[in-house]
């Protein structure tokens, strides 16, 4: 382990209070997010949202940039397959982070730290489902020391 | 071999003096035993320092981009890798084909030096002779004989496309090598098996090695880019700092980006000037793709879409939770 | 450096009762760039907006954050409150500490603390915006009908009456749709004919309107505005303009084999045929499956009786182009495959019929000339059961679990008109529930039981079995838990609708989105009922979902109203947040040019200095009228010498970086 990583891990993780940054589409995602919001469903303050016109205005150099940053999650969220406002977006979503996400565990991180799905605006309940569910496993990991430049506090 | 290394320098020699083209593109032996230096030469006489032999490994296609932003024709000659590197060079629109004359040169098998040294045999080599299967290692002792694989590259051991994919002229037969009996992606598998951990070790490990010399983005003929962007400064991720972190953006996005474009020529591993397997990266993104979009081996038909250009609406989905409408 | 202004509101108590206003004001001001702080109950009020309006103009402000809802309710809002500032309106940015913070955090330290970093993600971004300007679109002043139900008919009559050219497609040989089908209307109980057919004739004959029936969309591209719409009109190999509809050729067709699709397959009809005799255009198609000459090459008796020589065998499927400002989607529904409902031996025995076929058989224009017989032997019936929610309200995969809607109010205009005619016959109705809101709706269904003596029974029927020449029917009362068992002579099914089944692929030829049953999506539940995701279409009928005639004709009056309202503009405004190329940067690779769903990059030869010399240059580029700012080709683009204005690389990293401080 690098001189840097001993950094992080010297942390008090006990009061771990893990971050989530989600990137949702404008058309569904953050429309579901929003209709969370008026329906008042609960999900934890961890989890913050940055809007992108498409799930395919996604960049990987964002999730990466994400990780480096201190995330210790990071999920993507667009229209459902087939539902694109763009027509086809998400189905290029899909291919890339498919292989992205597997080449992230490949060169060792958990599955569970990031995530893709497919969320309507009609779906604030699965918004809701998705963020707790992301969040509670990510509490369960702990901090996420991978990827992440130990000279950014957070 | 030989044989064929003379039908180079006449190839060379004859396109030359009758104009066909302006210069040519080949190898000529370097300072030790296992060097050999691409060659530039304009001039008939120039021919004769051109070599073929187990060490013209270094792929020349991508000198191309550079030789042709002058107006010249140039003959190259290129091996079965070096053929479908050059064809994702026209895929990406980096060489004009028809200013191209392609010499193919199908390709035994090159012999790995680090291997020659690992075994001890380097010391006071004065050849090294390759027939079909086996090389013969000559010194003021005597010779050595040893089986041909023992020395290859790794890359070499699993190649499936030793002969050229795309060549105006063949200078020899075509050669037949069957690698099935070598699983393909045994390197991959190997770190697919370990724990996130151990993987995050052994990368890490691995990238911390990296001094970000760039000698496997200059090689790689899927990189080539007029600006990487790790050097757009516009683009705020060009960090370049000695830390783990930023080691580990560039190599994840330096595989990212020659997703279904990697020819697999496994050049980036054996340039890196401080050992980082990097063609294990490729090849996982190589592996995922063909189990999961059917096998696409970049650089062999440029016709064909690449895998991320393009899309199937029944494509897997690894992400969906929940059906829509929650059924 | 920037002069950015934070406006924090409060939004009454639905922000300020989550998050601390001081606190997020107070970080705020701490931001490098940010020059003015304020907070206000309810920034998006006339009051608030002036806030802003006056701080750009004192303060010199070139950038402004608004923590507030989400920008998907007052973006607009406060972009135009800044324009008539004289900012661009693209120099605000929004944090939407309301619907992504304070309604969905109880914990009011978190949740400042979560509007602080939503701020300075905010600011961080608004720090790289810069000025844009929205280019102008015409708009082609003519809409596209899809569709030529009752919903299509409405709507093209409406668009047609205001003065636009309107073309109405419909896949059958004539407009009408299932209205054509029904015999009598609720709640009124007037014929349906009698209403529709004067409609579908003002529709063939008005000038604005052009019908392509036996038509179909094979391809849609462009945008709001300038949709280009490939139209396939099948080979009806009838000359349109010759036939006079004389009908002697469907009289003399010796193939009588084929079910007529009006009657719900209750008659036969020729292969040569005219759907129903008012159908409009009243010309003949032929049906190549069913028709002598394309199966064996012999016959064309219809080609020799013609007295106008309007047959034509070689006729092949045409595709027409047409350009469309508008496009309404009213394509209707179906009713669902019974096959899997063993219980209900539908496919077994022919007194066992859907609602659908009822209304043929008691048509005074269908198989029985009104007459309300047994289609197994011709008798009258002594005993009718009718049974409701057959799949819909079903949550087992072979039906569906929403409410078909209509199926209650028309079962109890099935029962009135056996009663009306046969006052002997019993009628009996198995519901789970009887819904029936609606003007005059209840007071129609309780006639039916009050004054027509109708037995409705709450209860679902297990199963029918055929007993002889009659149908056993075995129910169960739930009122009173008793099993019941009635000899019926004709069981009405009130099968469940549903979207048609090539709803998913026109949605996906439209870019608009259907649901989990198929139904196409509108923009908003309440208030973009009419409207998709996709500017410049909207929805009509029963294909948004399950709707009676009225309700059906109400939204098609308010889709025909919004396309108006569209062509009416004469131009838009186009989204600026499109891609822009880095010429120096590009290495024209063109991959991008390669996955643009708008086919939007194309390729340029350029020319550049390089070493002192002028070399040309293959680079993409993008046309900003035809690219719709999904941002897909920035991350196909290597190297980033693609970016989407308004969602720049560096914008969003910024936002990445500001979230995880």
């Amino acid at each position: 382990m690098s001189l840097e990583n001993k950094q992080i891990s010297s942390e008090n993780t006990s009061n771990f209070k893990p971050l989530i940054v989600a990137f949702c589409c404008n058309w569904c995602s953050y429309a579901g997010a929003d209709l969370a919001g008026t329906s008042r469903l609960n999900y934890p303050a961890n989890v913050k949202i940055i809007k992108v016109p498409c799930s395919c205005r996604v960049n990987p150099n964002f999730v990466l940039r994400a990780f480096q940053r201190g995330a210790d999650g990071v999920v993507i969220a667009g229209c459902h397959p087939g539902d694109c406002h763009y027509t086809s977006g998400n189905y290029y979503t899909r291919r890339r982070f498919t292989l992205m996400k597997n080449l992230l565990e490949y060169v060792g991180l958990e599955p569970e730290r990031f995530k893709v799905d497919w969320i309507s605006a009609g779906e604030g309940n699965k918004f809701a489902a998705v963020m707790n569910e992301a969040l509670e496993q990510v509490h369960k990991l702990g901090p996420n020391r991978k990827l992440r430049d130990a000279r950014w506090k957070r | 071999m030989e044989k064929i290394a003379n039908k180079v320098r006449e190839t060379a020699r004859l396109a030359l003096a009758n104009g066909e083209v302006n210069k040519i593109l080949g190898w000529k032996k370097g300072d030790f035993w296992y060097d050999s230096y691409p060659a530039f030469i304009t001039e008939e006489e120039g021919t004769a320092s051109l070599i073929w032999d187990s060490f013209c490994v270094a792929n020349l296609s991508k000198y191309l981009i550079e030789q042709l932003k002058e107006d010249i024709k140039v003959g190259v000659f290129l091996k079965g890798c070096d053929a479908r590197a050059f064809n994702q060079l026209l895929k990406d629109n980096r060489v004009d084909r028809d200013k191209v004359v392609i010499y193919g040169l199908p390709c035994p098998g090159m012999i790995d030096p680090e291997k020659v040294k690992k075994a001890g045999l380097a010391k006071g080599l004065l050849d090294v002779q390759k027939s079909e299967d086996e090389v013969v290692f000559i010194t003021k002792e005597g010779e050595q004989k040893f089986s041909a694989r023992e020395f290859a590259y790794d890359k070499c051991l699993t190649c499936q496309y030793p002969n050229p994919v795309v060549y105006d002229e063949l200078l020899a037969e075509e050669v037949e090598r069957n690698n099935t009996t070598e699983y393909f992606y045994q390197d991959v598998e190997e770190i697919e098996k370990m724990s996130p951990d151990e993987r995050f070790a052994y990368w890490v490990e691995q990238f911390s090695k990296c001094i970000r010399c760039n000698a496997c983005r200059n090689v790689c003929p899927a990189c080539s880019c007029e600006k990487c962007i790790f050097d757009n400064s516009k683009a705020n991720v060009a960090g370049k700092a000695k830390v783990d972190s930023e080691e580990q953006f560039f190599h994840i996005v330096r595989a990212y980006h020659v997703a279904g474009r990697c020819v697999d020529c496994g050049e980036c591993s054996r340039v890196c000037p401080v050992g980082i397997p990097l063609a294990k990266l490729n090849r996982k993104i190589i592996k995922d793709i063909t189990e999961f979009y059917g096998e696409h081996n970049a650089g062999v038909n440029p016709s064909l879409d690449a895998p991320l250009e393009t899309f199937k609406l029944e494509d897997i989905d690894p992400f969906e939770t929940r059906a829509k409408g929650g059924k | 450096m920037q002069r950015i202004g934070v406006f924090v509101c409060w939004c009454g108590t639905n922000i300020a009762g989550t998050v601390d206003i001081d606190q997020v004001k107070q970080a705020a001001e701490k931001i490098p760039g940010v020059v003015n702080v304020q907070d206000y109950q309810y920034m998006c009020s006339e009051v608030g907006q002036n806030l802003i309006k006056n701080a750009i103009k004192e303060q010199k402000l070139d950038r402004v954050v608004i923590a507030s809802c989400s920008p998907r309710m007052h973006e607009a809002t406060f972009r135009k409150a800044a324009k008539s500032a004289g900012l661009n309106p693209y120099l605000v940015e929004i944090a939407n500490i309301r619907e992504q913070c304070s309604w969905v955090h109880k914990n009011k330290e978190e949740a400042t603390e979560k509007a602080i970093a939503l701020v300075r993600a905010a600011v961080a971004k608004a720090t790289l915006n810069t000025e844009l300007v929205p280019g102008e679109i015409g708009v082609e002043p003519r809409a596209l009908e899809i569709g030529g139900g009752i919903a299509g008919i409405q709507t093209a009559l409406d668009i047609a009456e205001a003065g636009y050219k309107v073309d109405i497609i419909e896949k059958t040989p004539s407009i009408g749709g299932k209205m054509a089908q029904i015999d009598k209307t609720f709640p009124t109980l007037d014929c349906s004919a009698c209403i529709l057919t004067p409609k579908m004739v003002d529709a063939s004959t008005h000038p604005n309107i052009n019908l392509y029936t036996y038509s179909e969309v094979e391809a849609v591209q462009g945008y709001v505005g300038n949709f280009e719409v490939t139209i396939r009109q099948k080979a009806r190999s009838v000359n349109a303009d010759k036939c006079t509809g004389c009908g002697i050729c469907t009289d003399k067709c010796p193939s009588k084999k084929a079910e007529s699709e009006f009657d719900e397959g209750l008659r036969k009809r020729g292969a040569i045929y005219i759907p129903f005799p008012q159908a409009v255009p009243n010309v003949p198609v032929i049906d190549r499956e069913e028709c002598l000459k394309f199966k064996t090459g012999k016959c064309g008796l219809c080609e020799r009786v013609c007295p106008s020589g309007a047959i034509e065998f070689n006729q092949e499927d045409t595709l027409v182009t047409q350009k469309y400002g508008a496009i309404v989607v009213a394509t209707g529904y179906d009713l669902i495959n019974l096959d899997k409902f063993g219980e209900y031996p539908y496919t077994e025995h022919p007194d066992v019929i859907t609602s659908l076929e009822f209304e043929r058989l008691t048509s005074a224009a269908g198989p029985t000339a009104g007459k309300f017989l047994r289609p197994s032997n011709g008798n009258k019936p002594k005993k009718v059961v009718f049974v409701q929610c057959v799949g819909s309200r079903d949550k087992s995969s072979r039906g569906k679990t929403y409410c078909s809607k209509i199926c209650c109010m028309y079962t109890a205009k099935h029962a009135m008109l056996i009663k009306e005619k046969y006052p002997e016959i019993e009628v009996y109705v198995f519901y789970i529930d009887v819904r029936t809101p609606g003007k005059n709706f209840d007071e129609f269904q309780r006639r039916a039981v009050e004054e027509y003596g109708v037995n409705y029974i709450k209860g679902m029927v297990g199963k029918v079995f055929p007993e002889g020449d009659k149908l056993q029917v075995h129910g169960v009362d739930a009122l009173s838990s008793e099993t019941l068992i009635i000899d019926a002579d004709m069981v009405v099914l009130a099968a469940a609708t549903k979207a048609k089944d090539d709803a998913q692929e026109l949605g996906r030829k439209l870019s608009i989105s259907t649901d989990a049953n198929n139904f196409f999506t509108e923009a908003h539940p309440k208030l973009r009922p009419v409207e998709t995701h996709s500017a410049g279409i909207y929805l009509a009928g029963a294909c948004q979902g399950p709707k009676d005639i009225p309700e059906t004709v109400a939204q098609s009056s308010a889709a025909a109203a919004k396309a108006i309202g569209l062509l009416n503009k004469g131009k838009l405004v186009n989204n600026p947040c499109v891609s822009q190329v880095d010429e120096q940067i590009c290495s024209g690779c063109l991959a991008c040019t390669k996955m643009c769903p708008y086919e939007a990059i194309s390729s340029q030869v350029i020319e550049v200095k390089e070493q002192g010399k002028i070399v040309k240059k293959t680079v993409a580029h993008v046309n900003e009228a035809l690219c719709q700012g999904c941002g897909g080709c920035t991350v196909t683009c290597r190297a980033g010498a693609l970016d989407l204005k308004g969602f720049m690389n560096r914008q969003i990293l910024a936002e990445v970086d500001a979230i995880c401080l």
